[in-house]
């Protein structure tokens, strides 16, 4: 009952913040995407790198190049 | 004649001989939502205002007794019905409606619109983030197809170890297929430079804006004229000659003599102090 009662709440808050005026929806839409372009491009790097962990170059590379101390 | 005909079949009332797309017989002079007169207790347990029911059997014919068994029936004689007690209607078809009953939908509307208006925005604008998210990655990743590759980049960078050029030499190394004269200045040579008064020369610029640091001096080495090779440590200028048509550059590469418009080009370069290098490009 809680819950339902929270995302109606919810629910009213985003109607009245976002969508309620169409520049204040549209800018957040941009906003959210910037946001979600940023994040879906780390999440696959990371992914990728875990997937490939110990064959790309910056996993093995001190294994060749010693740095001069 | 017509019309006696069309007055023969108002009294004569015409058969049904068909039936109308809703199911009700075609009957154009008939009402056919007449329905019997309204009789609360004309329903045959016999207390109604009409009195007892007429055509209830006599006792004699028959009847139903009760006994400590159960219900008793016995008929004696078949007895006639004593009159017509139902008034029939002409059928019994479903009464055609003008507007039918809306059936009440009140049981699935949502009893708070709110959710539901949120939740349709949210998708929408779910919807709108993931097309901008792929309209901005399609023209970033277009746009980085005109990039340079990364070989390309490599290639486009000169590194050059500045301690192995002694004072008063001149170096010329390849850079982007060009040759690239790279000079170490002694004092002397930097104060003829910079007490030049090169606002009086052809392509007036200052030795401070072509040396970044005045012992070094960097320039493309392509005379502005016709694009030869000048040959360094020569000329009128004790800077650079081109042999082709006789243009002469000072010491600070800028044109002072001969068809030559412009001074030799200098190109981007930086110095890496920590390791005492040059890095053209």
């Amino acid at each position: 009952m809680s819950v339902s009662i929270f995302l109606k709440h919810l629910a009213a808050t985003a109607y009245n913040t976002i969508f309620r005026r169409n520049s204040v929806y549209v800018g957040s839409v941009f906003a959210a995407a910037f946001v979600f372009g940023i994040g879906f491009d780390s999440g696959v790097t990371a992914f990728w790198d875990s997937w490939n962990k110990g064959k790309q170059w910056k996993d093995i590379r001190h294994k060749y190049v010693q740095d001069e101390e | 004649m017509a019309s006696f005909q069309a007055v023969k079949k108002s009294i004569n009332l015409a058969p049904t001989v068909r039936a109308l797309p809703s199911g009700v017989p075609a009957a154009p002079l008939l009402n056919l939502t007449t329905r019997a007169p309204v009789d609360h207790h004309g329903h045959g347990h016999g207390h109604g205002s009409s009195g007892p029911r007429a055509d209830v059997p006599p006792s004699w014919a028959g009847g139903v007794s009760k006994s400590s068994f159960g219900l008793f029936t016995k008929t004696y004689t078949t007895a006639p019905a004593p009159k017509l007690f139902q008034q029939r209607l002409l059928h019994t078809s479903a009464v055609v409606k003008d507007a039918p009953e809306v059936p009440d939908f009140s049981h699935y509307r949502a009893p708070n619109t709110d959710n539901n208006r949120a939740l349709s925005y949210f998708m929408v604008g779910t919807m709108g983030v993931l097309s901008a998210s792929v309209a901005k990655s399609s023209v970033s990743e277009f746009l980085q197809t005109m990039a340079a590759s990364a070989d390309v980049l490599a290639l486009a960078k000169v590194e050059v170890d500045l301690s192995t050029i002694p004072e008063g030499k001149n170096v010329i190394i390849k850079w982007r297929g060009k040759p690239v004269f790279i000079r170490h200045r002694t004092q002397s040579e930097i104060d003829e430079a910079r007490s030049a008064d090169w606002k009086t020369f052809r392509d007036p610029e200052s030795d401070e804006a072509r040396a970044k640091k005045p012992e070094w001096l960097v320039m493309l080495g392509v005379c502005t004229h016709l694009g030869c090779v000048p040959i360094g440590e020569a000329g009128d200028y004790g800077g650079w000659f081109c042999p082709c048509h006789g243009s002469h550059y000072d010491i600070s590469g800028r044109a002072r003599k001969g068809p030559a418009p412009l001074n030799l080009e200098v190109p981007a370069h930086d110095f890496n102090d920590a390791e005492g290098k040059l890095v053209i490009g």
